[in-house]
């Protein structure tokens, strides 16, 4: 970290010193490119960090230079400049974060529905640019824009500017760190999974796409004093499609590779494009070219390069878990029932009047073929799977259309039947954002703080798999085995009064799943939480049951101890393979 | 009496030639999952065969062929290059076809320059129906977009390419096991669906403005109607495109265009919200 920040003052001094070493034009035309790497900062931030793209940025951009523009047109004293910057930053954030609520709100992942919407608005923005004539000046744009109060547009505004890039750049940097940004970066690897963490992830989404548009706002804002006039283009589609290549080419991964990629090609195209017809047919290979082979850009070969050299700029100190949160006291006696629930998809009986009832604590195994409905009723269970008829109740409350973020906070946890973790955050990252489950609060998203916290169940599993300290480790370079151990040791962390584990054994070696029945037998006991796992090992079920269920076609087939199970004729000609 | 019926057949007219664009995006997506940002460049390069077609002083017929050429040389091209790498990364496929939308206006900007190029009337006269005039080439237009509907669609249904690419659809695993040639079956779908597009740009290029920049205009009208009808279904695409091109029509008519615009975009985002699969869906 003291590394980049280093690094960062470097560039920040040069930049102060450029207008010294060259001729004010240089700097000018500078400025225009710096204000560019901001809007593109806001689209690493979404796109980078955050995994979604947003394609019609120019939008944002080009409402914080009407704005400006708008209100420097008529006066002149410091207080309308105040203003102005406060509501080229606010209105665009506002925009983006109501967009990005309604988008995001239904679909997972980075499809393509969030990037076509944005570039629709911007599409919008052009239109409207043109067509309101009395707001924006329509095609001629809106003129006569007097730059900042005693401060010359083509002089010293060029420090405004680099002082308006310091602050996007640290504040950026900061927001990264803190768990705001880990838990975005957490949405790029797997939203499913940090859903099923308590979070509402398309809010983390929505609010990162508001940063950007505040980003974005406040370069448009100084865009209007700077050019002394804000025409459609600014808001249009082309200029979007550029500040995404800069952004690409630069490298989306970090904060700095932006500006340089919008630096680099703008001086480029104001040498080329007049005397080079295919400039532009140039630089859309070359986005192509870093789209497929080089993700990272420019910022990405530079790192890689300095990495051969032993020199980790991206390496992160690690706090110590100083703060031991105390124990949940969260045992009350727990009541699942499932109430006739069934889902049909076509003609397909998924789950068939499924009854079931559980009452006491203690591990209850869920048995039965593929595809008797094992999983569905879990998802059923945890909203991701919606059924036509019946009725889930825990401890007393029906579950019918929860969403899934929403199930840690009624103390239910699960892991997936795939183990699903972070891959490309590390082992300790991994475990934090599971310790913060159910105790992150607004107030703490945006502090560096919940880095310290640690529990002591967290204790007892880094003693059961030792692997858990191995804090820089990136998560993906681990063994199945091992990230199935994870993604257990990350659905307990939470320290949930129903625990849902499906198939919690499944690609272990042998040594690994005494290890595995080890850990859950400790916890059931230490905790008197109850447990649902999903196995088909019976050495598993041997070993952890109090009490077995037993599905076959979507209908619980029989309930008992295992004894009883075994001696159940129907459950013989199931498993022995006759028909019933 | 007769305002109403040129509206019905503006209407029917529209939501037509919208179906045949969207009708290539659909099956792309739909079938392959593949989101191709360049659709509507496609659509871009049928209008300029037709163009070209019409300054070398050839007959329009011609552009037919042509553009289809051109559109199957270019996707396949695209195909091999950069969509056969990318399936099942979707994100990837997004951005790289993005790219490549750009490389294709920006290609046809350095030929052909950002100016409007006008394709002249094939058939510029009218005929006379249910009591009103109305533009022949626009009946000839619905007359060839239903007949391209019905045919490709018992293609789909009857014939053994089409079952091929509904097994590969529903299981690409399974189907390349049984011996479907899943890659290349891929690549036929592909160039397939961005030659309907560059057919639609011929067809349409008579009617409208021709420069690169058209496309875009293609792409997201396309993309809302996959919104509003869901993918999977012929019912959804054909509900779609009315649904899309009618709201445009009469927003744009009682206020103007942007109104027109802005009103299709926000039922696209309330259509997310609230229906994210559309109206019809298969699932």
């Amino acid at each position: 970290m003291a590394y980049t920040l280093v690094v960062k003052s470097l560039l920040l001094a040069v930049l102060i010193l450029i207008p010294f070493l060259t001729n004010s034009y240089f700097a000018y035309q500078l400025g225009l490119y710096l204000l560019y790497g901001m809007v593109g900062q806001g689209i690493a931030l979404c796109w980078g960090k955050g995994g979604f793209l947003p394609l019609g940025q120019a939008l944002f951009f080009g409402i914080g230079a009407y704005i400006s523009g708008t209100i420097l047109q008529d006066s002149v004293g410091w207080l309308s400049v105040i203003s102005a910057l406060i509501l080229s930053i606010l209105i665009p954030a506002f925009i983006a974060g109501l967009v990005g609520l309604l988008v995001f709100d239904r679909q997972i992942g980075s499809g393509p529905y969030f990037s076509l919407i944005t570039l629709a608005l911007s599409l919008l923005g052009y239109q409207l640019a043109n067509s309101q004539v009395w707001i924006t000046g329509g095609f001629n744009g809106l003129t006569g824009i007097g730059g900042l109060p005693g401060i010359d547009s083509y002089g010293s505004l060029y420090f405004f500017i680099v002082g308006a890039l310091a602050i996007s750049t640290f504040v950026l940097v900061y927001l990264i760190r803190t768990p705001f940004g880990q838990l975005l970066e957490a949405v790029r690897e797997n939203e499913e999974r940090t859903q099923f963490l308590g979070i509402n992830t398309s809010l983390v989404k929505a609010a990162a796409f508001a940063i950007s548009g505040a980003i974005a706002g406040l370069a448009g804002a100084f865009f209007a004093p700077h050019q002394g006039i804000v025409t459609p283009q600014v808001v249009g589609f082309i200029l979007s499609a550029e500040l995404v290549i800069w952004a690409a080419v630069g490298g989306r991964f970090g904060f700095i590779g932006p500006i340089v990629g919008a630096v680099l090609i703008g001086f480029l195209a104001s040498g080329l494009r007049d005397s080079f017809a295919y400039w532009e047919v140039g630089v859309a290979l070359v986005f192509i070219l870093v789209v497929l082979r080089m993700p990272g850009g420019i910022s990405g070969m530079v790192t890689s390069l300095l990495r051969r050299f032993n020199i980790d700029i991206l390496s992160n100190n690690v706090s110590s878990r100083s703060q031991i949160i105390p124990k949940k006291n969260n045992l009350r006696k727990p009541v699942l029932k499932f109430d006739n629930v069934s889902v049909k998809v076509g003609n397909v009986s998924i789950l068939d009047n499924l009854s079931f009832t559980i009452e006491n604590p203690g591990v209850h195994c869920l048995i039965g073929p593929n595809g008797a409905g094992k999983t569905s009723a879990l998802n059923a269970l945890t909203g991701k799977l919606d059924y036509n008829t019946g009725n889930v109740y825990w401890s007393g409350k029906s579950l019918k259309g929860i969403r899934p973020f929403r199930t840690p906070k009624i103390g239910i946890g699960r892991k997936l039947q795939v183990p699903s973790i972070f891959s490309n955050l590390t082992v300790r990252q991994n475990i934090d954002i599971a310790i913060w489950v159910n105790r992150l609060n607004i107030k703490h998203l945006f502090s560096l703080r919940p880095y310290s916290w640690g529990t002591n169940l967290l204790k007892d599993l880094e003693e059961s798999f030792p692997f858990l300290n191995k804090t820089d480790v990136h998560a993906g370079t681990l063994s199945v085995g091992q990230r199935q151990m994870l993604d257990f040791a990350m659905t307990v962390l939470a320290e949930p009064d129903l625990i849902l584990l499906d198939e919690p054994c499944a690609g272990l070696s042998k040594y690994e799943t005494e290890k595995m029945i080890l850990a859950i037998s400790k916890l059931a006991k230490t905790s008197k939480a109850t447990f649902i796992i999903v196995e088909h090992d019976m050495h598993v079920v041997e070993l952890l049951s109090d009490n077995v269920f037993v599905m076959h076609q979507g209908k619980l087939l029989a309930q008992g101890s295992l004894e009883e199970i075994r001696a159940n004729k129907e459950v013989q000609v199931v498993y022995a393979g006759g028909s019933k | 009496m007769e305002a109403l019926i040129t509206f019905v057949l503006n209407f029917i007219y529209s939501s037509a030639t919208l179906a045949l664009i969207v009708l290539g995006l659909a099956m792309v997506f739909g079938l392959l999952g593949v989101m191709n940002m360049a659709h509507g460049e496609f659509v871009m390069l049928g209008a300029y065969s037709a163009y070209v077609v019409q300054s070398l002083g050839l007959n329009f017929i011609w552009a037919i062929p042509i553009s289809i050429l051109v559109c199957v040389v270019v996707g396949w091209l695209m195909e091999w290059t950069i969509i056969r790498h990318l399936y099942n990364r979707p994100f990837d496929t997004l951005l790289a076809t993005w790219g490549v939308a750009i490389l294709i206006r920006k290609g046809i900007e350095a030929i052909f320059s950002r100016d409007y190029k006008s394709v002249d009337q094939v058939m510029p006269g009218t005929i006379d129906i249910l009591g009103i005039t109305y533009p022949s080439y626009r009946l000839i237009l619905i007359a060839i977009i239903i007949f391209l509907f019905v045919t490709l669609f018992a293609w789909y249904q009857k014939s053994k390419t089409g079952l091929r690419i509904r097994a590969m659809v529903q299981n690409p695993g399974l189907a390349s096991a049984v011996g479907i040639d899943t890659s290349r079956l891929s690549t036929v779908t592909f160039i397939i669906g961005v030659s309907f597009a560059g057919l639609a740009g011929v067809l349409l290029a008579p009617l409208v403005r021709v420069e690169p920049y058209i496309g875009l205009d293609y792409l997201l009208s396309s993309f809302f109607i996959l919104i509003v009808g869901g993918l999977g279904t012929l019912e959804g695409l054909l509900i779609g495109s009315a649904v899309i091109g009618g709201s445009d029509a009469l927003i744009s008519t009682i206020f103007d265009k942007t109104a027109g615009y802005l009103s299709v975009l926000l039922l696209s985002i309330l259509f997310l919200w609230l229906r994210p699969d559309g109206i019809y869906s298969r699932r």
